[in-house]
């Protein structure tokens, strides 16, 4: 069966379903209907998913996280040498990428912090919100209006000018 | 009980008056069936066999029958193909990368057949960089032999000497100088 997800990033709150004792001699509706759901639904569904493991397990495949080297930079190419230019935008665009994931991963635990504590989410989920705000704030001053057709240098120029507002 | 006496009225009436012809005789016409309009036995099973006047949908229909079958034609193949490929093989599943292991280009992928393409339809990722690295290279070769000849012109021309820059002209030795020879005529 597949992993399951992060516990560390999202906690699950302590169940707080009471001790059950039981007072009458009358079923309980709530058991029936679970029991009905296990045997209706959960068994088929677990054991058809069994068998198709026990069928794949003879033909188990592998795949990797690939892992680029890091190239010289933009600011480290000669002028007119057009292949590093073309290196460095490589690597500018997978840098973009990994940072677009990372918003998103970000935006996610937000979200699944205000799902947990509900109303209250402006109280316990600092944390995450800090975060989020600190991530996007920074995500946007980097690749804010850089548009459709950004490009390494065009983030460049933007750096440029955000050095210049920042010293004058 | 109405229709009875009725019935045995008509049959008396009808015998009395063609008493000679076939099957009027009282028991024939009593147990003959006489359609009576007001007791007719009503039954709403199929109902009136109704022809409703509507322009014709055949060519609708036959259009949306070939529809179906030329993409089931392929489509159930294929859905058969890879509904087997996702049983029987499955996804891959992701793991570090082990130590002194160089993964082929096509191990970088999930699904089997995803990975089936990458390793016999395409070329790898890095020889398509190596592509382009190559073409920029050679573009770039291009651009600068542009400008130096760019420059040397321009130089040729300031300067006014080089070899390029000459005029082409004809031969000094394909001159006729015959009409000189006699300037007054």
């Amino acid at each position: 069966m597949p992993t399951d997800h992060d516990k560390g990033a999202y906690p699950e709150p302590p169940r707080q379903t009471p001790v059950a004792e039981k007072q009458t001699a009358l079923p309980n509706p709530a058991v029936i209907l679970s029991k009905l759901f296990y045997y209706s639904v959960d068994l088929p569904v677990t054991t058809f998913r069994d068998v198709v493991d026990s069928i794949r397990s003879k033909n188990k495949l592998v795949y990797y996280h690939q892992k680029f080297r890091r190239v010289p930079d933009l600011t480290e190419c000669q002028e007119g040498d057009y292949t590093c230019y073309y290196e460095a935008e490589m690597q500018w665009r997978r840098d973009y990428k990994v940072d677009q994931e990372i918003v998103k991963v970000v935006q996610e635990r937000l979200r699944a912090c205000q799902q947990r504590e509900g109303h209250s989410y402006l109280q316990n989920c600092t944390k995450e919100l800090q975060e989020f705000t600190e991530v996007t704030k920074n995500f946007q001053a980097r690749y804010g209006d850089l548009g459709a057709y950004a490009s390494a240098r065009k983030c460049l120029m933007k750096q440029k000018e955000r050095m210049a507002a920042q010293t004058a | 009980m109405v229709g009875m006496s009725v019935l045995r009225s008509a049959a008396a009436i009808a015998a009395r008056l063609s008493p000679l012809k076939l099957g009027n005789n009282a028991p024939n016409l009593l147990t003959r069936a006489i359609p009576r309009t007001d007791k007719v036995a009503v039954r709403w099973g199929h109902g009136k066999k109704m022809f409703i006047v509507k322009p014709t949908d055949y060519y609708d229909r036959r259009f949306l029958r070939l529809l179906q079958y030329y993409i089931l034609l392929t489509g159930i193949p294929v859905a058969v193909f890879v509904t087997c490929v996702n049983v029987f093989i499955g996804e891959a599943e992701l793991v570090e990368i082990p130590e002194g292991h160089e993964p082929d280009h096509w191990e970088y992928y999930k699904h089997p057949i995803t990975r089936w393409i990458a390793r016999n339809l395409c070329d790898s990722p890095v020889k398509e960089y190596e592509k382009m690295m190559a073409a920029i290279q050679n573009e770039k070769e291009k651009a600068d032999a542009r400008l130096t000849q760019q420059e040397v012109r321009r130089q040729m021309k300031q300067r006014g000497d080089g070899p390029w820059y000459h005029v082409p002209t004809v031969d000094k030795g394909l001159i006729d100088y015959s009409p000189k020879a006699s300037p007054d005529n």
